[in-house]
């Protein structure tokens, strides 16, 4: 159940009474990095013994939990379980507890309504929508008869339990219980139809801090990173970030009051946070203007920058505003100052001819020392491209350990270097969207588009990895819907697909919602992915269905390590959102084959 | 002739700089006596010579002293150093040495090391009241009660004090009481993470 205000009595309770040890399962994105940091900070100051174990997927997710499940009764997740039945998977021991804290939604009922074990963190007014207690499931006592032979061994004194479902064959089956199930199962499928995201974890914990009265400017940061993460990847409404970025936009004139006061300021050293209605131009202060606005999703797909007549456009809209092409090419850092002066206010006018409305957004900036200036999203593209670093043959969990510690004010040069892999990932993700549109790449399929990036493409290694793909596809949704003329499609989700490992001949997939202006960014090909895998040869479990990868190399059915009985039974997608999955090269056309066919 | 092996000895631990303590070089270390043994056998043969009058031996004499004079300072040179790098084994090592370590010592300094870490643990025992003072913790003045280490590489379980075991897999994260951590680090196990 929620325990929002007394998870901090909780971990009170831990420390003086217990002084038990907690494992820390971190998911890999922005996001659930800064909602780490903020944890361990919150750690440290109350000397509570942490291991923090980088978890990417269900498989490793899985793996840790097996290797620590005996050294450790208390586990907290974040931004991974929450969506999934975690008792059933993992099986705990009966004095293990789990603290969850994720921001993928809808999150599965038994989660919800297990009193024992499972501790969701949740803001109290994030609504959650979760169907009734009773509608789902049945107590024990109504079904005497009918649950003796499951219920061997169970206290008919624990009221709630896990509902198991009841197999109907061979068994007399009242009408009561029919209707029951039925309309059990058509509320679980509204429910779990879509996949959303909810509150950002960072400020979820930025708030726990603050309940325990233990925030920092530092940890302050970290919540607006964590926020400005899901608006760059689109994971939530305008409504929400703006509402969001309101509640935030108050802690930070409480902790960055004293900047105001000449008196009484802090030194030039000392962090501040700033509020700014910035541009929305990716790291335009640490690149040139021009190849800012060459790159940035929102002004490339608006002048559509991959024809002659974009670059024109381009052209007339610097003309506009009266900025030398020779100025805008060089750093932004040498640019004059008269004409940095009024920047923002002279882009946004220009900007409203040229049909880019929202080209300022509500955001935050750090400073410290006379140096180092960071917006937000510049920290979040910089960590996002760190921790996805194709360059060096790292492991995950060392790219991980990296993005981690950029974090930190003190690693300047890491971040600086995942500035510089940011500002090349752009540069890839727009020249493969160009050559996307330019060689009408993106086809549709009837209930939705279809792209896929073959092998020879350069910087493809780039977009094997889950964030940078996901990255690209909107990008790349984003400028079709500008340039193409059919309105239809400009309605229609894109799947878009890219080779993830060249030897295993595996495939990565995502899907992604339509763009539209006011689109609540809920996702439904998380369940659709699911059936359409469903009948290639995978067995699907009872319950809230979930698919088996069919014959991918990662989470292998038959040799999963010991502690899953069924284990073949039970398997897992590879990748957390259930949005993206992987599969075999073989089986891509069956998939969307399956896959239109479901959806037309 | 004049105390080439034993300035051999000399320079090679010269050259093992940073407390690293190389083999033992028995065989240099026994020509070296053998040399110093061969010039005094001469030296004792020219002095009764010279004794029945034969003056102008004296200065051979005298050459031959200062070449074992020369010797001997070589030879003490080199074995004191040693000592001073074992004993200083002794504070970063802990009282079980490595046996890439032991290896390289000869069986007298074996049985020196084994000597001065009674020493130690006796006058150890002596300071600090009834249970004694370990010394050979925090040697520069702890920050904290519990630092931050990030895993360099497997390790496997660790177990400490209290009966937990911790699973060092490479690249994870623990925060730890910092005494259960300085001889991870010492052998670069455990990295001590500053944020």
């Amino acid at each position: 159940m929620y325990q929002h205000t007394l998870f901090g009595a909780y971990i009170n309770a831990i420390i003086l009474l217990l002084l038990q040890r907690v494992l820390l399962l971190v998911a890999s994105d922005v996001d659930a990095l800064c909602a780490c940091k903020i944890l361990q900070a919150l750690f440290q100051c109350d000397h509570v013994q942490y291991t923090l174990v980088p978890v990417a997927g269900w498989q490793e997710l899985e793996t840790a939990f097996l290797e620590h499940k005996d050294q450790f009764k208390y586990f907290v997740f974040i931004n991974c379980g929450a969506n999934v039945d975690l008792l059933e998977i993992l099986q705990p021991e009966e004095d293990t507890f789990f603290f969850i804290c994720d921001s993928h939604r809808p999150i599965n009922v038994v989660n919800v309504y297990n009193d024992t074990q499972i501790k969701l963190l949740v803001k109290q007014d994030d609504d959650l929508d979760v169907p009734a207690y009773d509608d789902i499931f049945r107590d024990e006592e109504d079904e005497e008869e009918d649950s003796e032979d499951e219920s061997d061994g169970s206290e008919p004194s624990e009221k709630r339990r896990r509902f198991e479902e009841v197999c109907c064959t061979g068994r007399k089956v009242t009408l009561q219980m029919w209707l029951f199930l039925h309309f059990r199962r058509e509320i679980l499928f509204d429910y779990e139809q879509y996949e959303y995201h909810g509150t950002s974890s960072a400020m979820v914990m930025f708030d726990l801090a603050w309940i325990m009265s233990k925030d920092l400017n530092d940890m302050l940061w970290w919540a607006i990173v964590g926020l400005t993460d899901q608006w760059v990847q689109d994971k939530i409404t305008q409504m929400k970030y703006v509402t969001d970025i309101g509640i935030l936009q108050r802690h930070v004139s409480r902790h960055n009051h004293r900047n105001e006061d000449e008196e009484n300021s802090l030194s030039i050293d000392c962090m501040r946070i700033a509020f700014e209605y910035d541009l929305r131009l990716a790291l335009y202060q640490h690149w040139s203007l021009y190849e800012s606005l060459c790159n940035t999703s929102y002004t490339s797909a608006s002048l559509k920058l991959w024809s002659v007549q974009g670059q024109k456009r381009l052209q007339e809209f610097l003309a506009d505003m009266g900025l030398p092409l020779k100025q805008v090419k060089q750093k932004f850092n040498s640019m004059d100052v008269s004409l940095k002066e009024n920047l923002r206010e002279m882009i946004e006018e220009s900007a409203n001819k040229f049909g880019m409305k929202d080209l300022r957004v509500q955001t935050f900036s750090i400073h410290f020392g006379f140096k180092n200036k960071f917006s937000a999203s510049d920290i979040v593209y910089a960590t996002t491209s760190l921790m996805e670093n194709i360059e060096k043959e790292d492991s995950e969990t060392t790219n991980f350990i990296k993005a981690l510690d950029s974090l930190s004010r003190g690693n300047l040069d890491k971040l600086h270097q995942g500035l510089d892999l940011a500002k090349k990932q752009l540069r890839a993700i727009q020249q493969t969207v160009a050559s996307c549109i330019c060689t009408n790449l993106v086809i549709s399929q009837g209930p939705f588009l279809y792209c896929s990036l073959m092998e020879g493409t350069p910087d493809v290694k780039l977009f094997s990895k889950p964030v940078s793909l996901c990255l690209l596809s909107k990008y790349l949704l984003k400028s079709f819907v500008c340039s193409t003329k059919n309105k239809r499609c400009k309605l229609l989700p894109l799947v878009m697909a890219a080779p993830m490992d060249v030897e295993q001949g595996t495939v990565i997939m995502v899907g992604i919602p339509p763009e539209v202006e006011s689109s609540d960014k809920k996702n439904f090909f998380g369940r659709a992915f699911e059936k359409a895998r469903g009948p290639q040869g995978a067995v699907l479990p009872a319950g809230p269905g979930r698919c088996c990868p069919a014959g991918s190399v990662h989470a292998s059915s038959t040799d999963s390590p010991g502690g899953l009985s069924p284990a073949s039974k039970r398997c897992l997608p590879a990748q957390k959102p259930q949005t993206i999955i992987e599969l075999k090269t073989e089986d891509r056309s069956k998939f969307l084959d399956a896959l239109i066919s479901l959806l037309s | 002739m004049a105390a080439e092996r034993g300035l051999e000895l000399v320079r090679e631990l010269h050259r093992a700089a940073g407390g690293h303590l190389p083999p033992f070089r028995t065989e240099e270390m026994r020509q070296a006596l053998e040399e110093m043994r061969a010039l005094y056998e001469r030296n004792q043969a020219d002095v009764s010579e010279a004794k029945s009058g034969r003056t102008d031996l004296i200065f051979l004499i005298r050459f031959r002293h200062c070449c074992l004079l020369r010797n001997q300072r070589c030879l003490l040179a080199y074995l004191y150093d040693r000592l001073l790098r074992i004993r200083a084994l002794r504070w970063e090592y802990g009282s079980v040495l490595p046996n890439t370590i032991q290896f390289h010592m000869s069986a007298e300094e074996v049985e020196w090391f084994n000597r001065y870490k009674k020493s130690l643990a006796t006058y150890m025992r002596s300071v600090g009241g009834e249970e004694g003072l370990d010394l050979t913790q925090d040697i520069k003045p702890p920050k904290s009660l519990y630092i931050e280490v990030r895993c360099l590489k497997d390790h496997g379980e660790f177990e400490i004090d209290d009966g937990t075991t911790i699973l060092l897999k490479k690249n994870s994260q623990h925060f730890l009481p910092r005494w259960k951590c300085e001889q991870l680090i010492r052998q670069g196990v455990l990295e001590h993470v500053l944020s």
